[in-house]
């Protein structure tokens, strides 16, 4: 397994020179092998395990009526979902939500990053304060949000229409498009400290030379950002987008609390589990959580193709 | 993921796709958690019936479960029974927070054969459900032995394929709080919302949020007006006339004023704290909101009202509350029955209404001197009770109830019109009542 590191300032590893094939190294890997198996072996189980039986309900139909009766229905579980209007607006809104969210996390993610970085006093509280919306339950923090875009006693309506700015009078969450800007506001508030701390380590590891050559060369405080502080910061903002990304597509308890799914605000997870667990219906709910869960890796896919090839050039480029 | 190191550089591609891949199958594996297993053929034709002499000779003890307990009920009246008994000990076992997470705990017993609980407190709408699996024992003799002292509409919630599964314990329905210095008390729901709409501050508040609420606010009025969702057969009746003049009135009222457009984010909580800020003139709540507004500066200058008639119809409702449910396996049923018999006595009832303010289903409590010290209301509540109706009986309720509450949301949020939402909730529900 080649050991070679993606991040700029990880030191060179092992040297790049194609494996000895000697006897002595086959034995070597073989021990090796043997020797990582069990816990292979537990995990295949921990998540292959479940993701089977999860395949097979998604096979079936279970009956509602009757209890314990089941028959094998091949695909049409699957049909019935991509057919239908309800997936592929859940489908589209999910999307949506996880755009407007992740690219504003990030970008606020690393605003918060570079002051969180300065040299201050007090600068390892503040890091630590920073992470209190990340620690709170989402659902309360939904509950919080709803009660603060309350028309009529909400924090947030109450101030619009003081201080007479537009969005005193709407009903955020029983509008379309309004309803969707509250959840990400919320996913926002909730989750740029996250980002923002992946970003931040990424940031520390950017050696001072750099910068003292950029400045010896006369680079402005934009110029120095641009082109020597956003490159190298690369990889975290990759590293801090797919986690992100993930977490957005499966958005389940924000939707749930504020509007039920209503407004077009309904998730793909929201569909799995109104089958599932209001409806018991365990072959069509298992059915679009395999959908869920397909996206969710086509998504991840198609960031480590593309962003992945960046990190590469950017390691290639140190070296 | 270990916050502290977050910046740990990403091996190679291999190790990436699998942390990628590792991560959806959690991901995955956390949604499906909850599902799976399944019982062993057994409908509700074979189920096994409770006797209703039993009682009399039972011992041991008797575990019951639900709902977290908010107002003490469920353990007040396990102690009650404990004490009057002397032979069998009774204890409530909270099994979930919310209604919908006492739901998932219950099914998961029950899907399991759990011998832990031996009466499950089931919310009304969900009886049908568990007695089609054959989770419960037959009530019926039990039912008919009690039946001279429960009230006809309450018994009716516990029915389904011409037996009783259950007993009711207490009920539930809908009355309408108003302003007295603002608004007159409503005898229609046309003079309601006509009033309503006749100043700034005399709003109607109600429980518009897209879920089972709406579905319980929008029946009340359909109930009124002469509709409903299936008749006696199971046949789908939605698509009708009453069903257009009622999702054209609400849509109405939210238009002209009648009813804040805010009540389309309301579940019961926001309802109840918009009207105590005195801003409108109507609310439509449950009992319990009575007690809560007594402790406000509207204390003095509310009244409470039975649900209004539909103008040219009659007054009706929708009926919710509890009851109790023998599992059918249970260890102790002689102790389930001897419990089942307390709760319901007419005396225990009055002490539902004067201790823990839930409405009785025994019709003799409403008009008891010590039950109207305690509960002033009684009068109004029992008029919306016996109007009442349950909501459709059938074991794929939850999809008929969100076939009803989205399409009418369609329609209040101005997304869809009365002629399509219409038809969409008839097609719903008649998908839904062929689920396999």
């Amino acid at each position: 397994m080649a050991t070679k590191t993606i991040a700029p300032s990880a030191p060179p590893s092992a040297p790049p020179s194609a494996p000895r094939t000697n006897a002595r190294d086959r034995a070597e890997r073989r021990l090796a092998f043997r020797m990582t198996a069990p816990s292979l072996i537990l995990m295949a189980l921990v998540a292959a395990v479940p993701i089977g039986y999860a395949i097979w309900l998604s096979l079936n139909q279970y009956s509602v009526r009757t209890a314990g009766l089941s028959r094998f229905v091949g695909l049409d579980n699957y049909i019935a979902a991509l057919t239908s209007q309800e997936w592929w607006a859940a489908f589209g809104q999910t999307f949506t939500f996880a755009a407007f969210s992740v690219t504003l996390e990030l970008i606020l993610g690393t605003a918060m990053a570079l002051l969180l970085n300065l040299a201050f006093k007090g600068r390892a509280v503040l890091r630590t304060v920073v992470l209190l919306p990340y620690a709170i339950i989402t659902v309360v923090s939904a509950i919080t949000w709803q009660t603060m875009f309350q028309p009529n006693l909400g924090l947030v309506t109450n101030v619009l229409s003081t201080l007479g700015l537009p969005g005193g009078d709407v009903v955020w969450l029983g509008e379309h498009g309004y309803a969707m800007a509250v959840i990400v506001m919320a996913d926002v508030w909730k989750t740029t400290p996250f980002a923002a701390l992946i970003i931040l380590a990424g940031l520390q590891v950017i050696s001072a030379e750099t910068y003292e050559a950029a400045e010896l060369d006369g680079a402005s405080k934009w110029q120095t950002f641009l082109h020597i502080t956003l490159p190298l910061l690369r990889p975290a903002i990759v590293l801090a987008a797919i986690f992100r990304t993930m977490d957005a597509l499966r958005v389940f308890d924000l939707p749930f609390v504020l509007t039920r799914g209503a407004n077009g605000t309904e998730s793909m997870s929201m569909l799995a589990y109104t089958q599932l667990r209001e409806n018991r219906l365990v072959g069509e709910g298992s059915a679009l959580s395999i959908l869920t869960f397909l996206t969710v890796m086509v998504v991840s896919v198609i960031y480590i193709r593309f962003g992945g090839g960046n990190i590469r050039d950017v390691a290639k480029e140190e070296q | 993921m270990d916050l502290n190191r977050p910046a740990l550089p990403l091996q190679n591609k291999a190790a990436r796709n699998k942390a990628a891949l590792a991560a959806s199958a959690i991901a995955v594996a956390l949604l499906l958690s909850a599902c799976g297993g399944g019982a062993a053929p057994q409908g509700a034709e074979q189920a096994a019936a409770a006797d209703p002499a039993s009682g009399a000779n039972a011992s041991g003890a008797v575990n019951i479960c639900g709902v977290k307990d908010a107002s003490g009920i469920y353990k007040g009246t396990a102690e009650a029974f404990t004490k009057a008994n002397g032979k069998v000990t009774a204890k409530y076992t909270e099994i979930g927070a919310t209604t919908d997470e006492a739901r998932t705990q219950i099914v998961q017993r029950l899907e399991g054969k759990s011998t832990e609980c031996d009466i499950f407190l089931s919310d009304v709408i969900w009886t049908s459900e568990f007695a089609s699996q054959g989770w419960l024992l037959d009530q019926t003799e039990l039912v008919e032995a009690n039946k001279d002292r429960l009230i006809p509409s309450t018994v009716e919630t516990t029915k389904y394929q011409d037996k009783y599964w259950a007993s009711p314990f207490f009920t539930n329905a809908g009355l309408i709080y108003y302003q007295k210095d603002k608004v007159a008390k409503p005898e229609t729901w046309q003079q309601l919302y006509t009033e309503a709409a006749k100043a700034q501050g005399n709003g109607f508040v109600y429980q518009g949020k897209q879920y089972e609420g709406l579905t319980v606010n929008f029946l009340e009025m359909l109930y009124s007006a002469g509709g409903e969702v299936l008749d006696d057969q199971g046949n789908v009746k939605i698509d009708s006339k009453e069903t257009r003049d009622v999702l054209d009135f609400m849509s109405k009222g939210l238009k002209d004023g009648s009813a804040d457009r805010a009540v389309l984010t309301y579940n019961e909580d926001p309802a109840r704290l918009a009207y105590e800020s005195g801003k409108f003139g109507y609310q439509r709540n449950w009992p319990h909101v009575y007690r809560l507004l007594n402790a406000t500066p509207l204390a003095d200058s509310f009244g409470v009202a039975p649900l209004p008639a539909w103008e040219g119809g009659k007054a009706s409702g929708v009926l919710g509350g509890w009851n109790l449910a023998i599992s059918a396996h249970s260890t102790n049923q002689a102790g389930a029955v001897a419990f089942i018999d307390f709760a319901t006595t007419p005396d225990w009832q009055k002490h539902v209404a004067m201790d823990y303010s839930q409405a009785p289903v025994n019709e003799a409590a409403y008009s008891d001197p010590a039950v109207l010290e305690k509960m002033p209301f009684a009068t109004e509540l029992l008029a919306s009770v016996k109007g009442a109706k349950p909501r459709p009986i059938s074991p794929v309720y939850p999809q008929i109830s969100q076939a009803i509450y989205k399409n009418v949301y369609a329609v209040l949020s101005g997304t869809d019109s009365t002629e399509d939402a219409v038809k969409k909730m008839a097609d719903e529900i008649t998908t839904a009542k062929a689920s396999f």
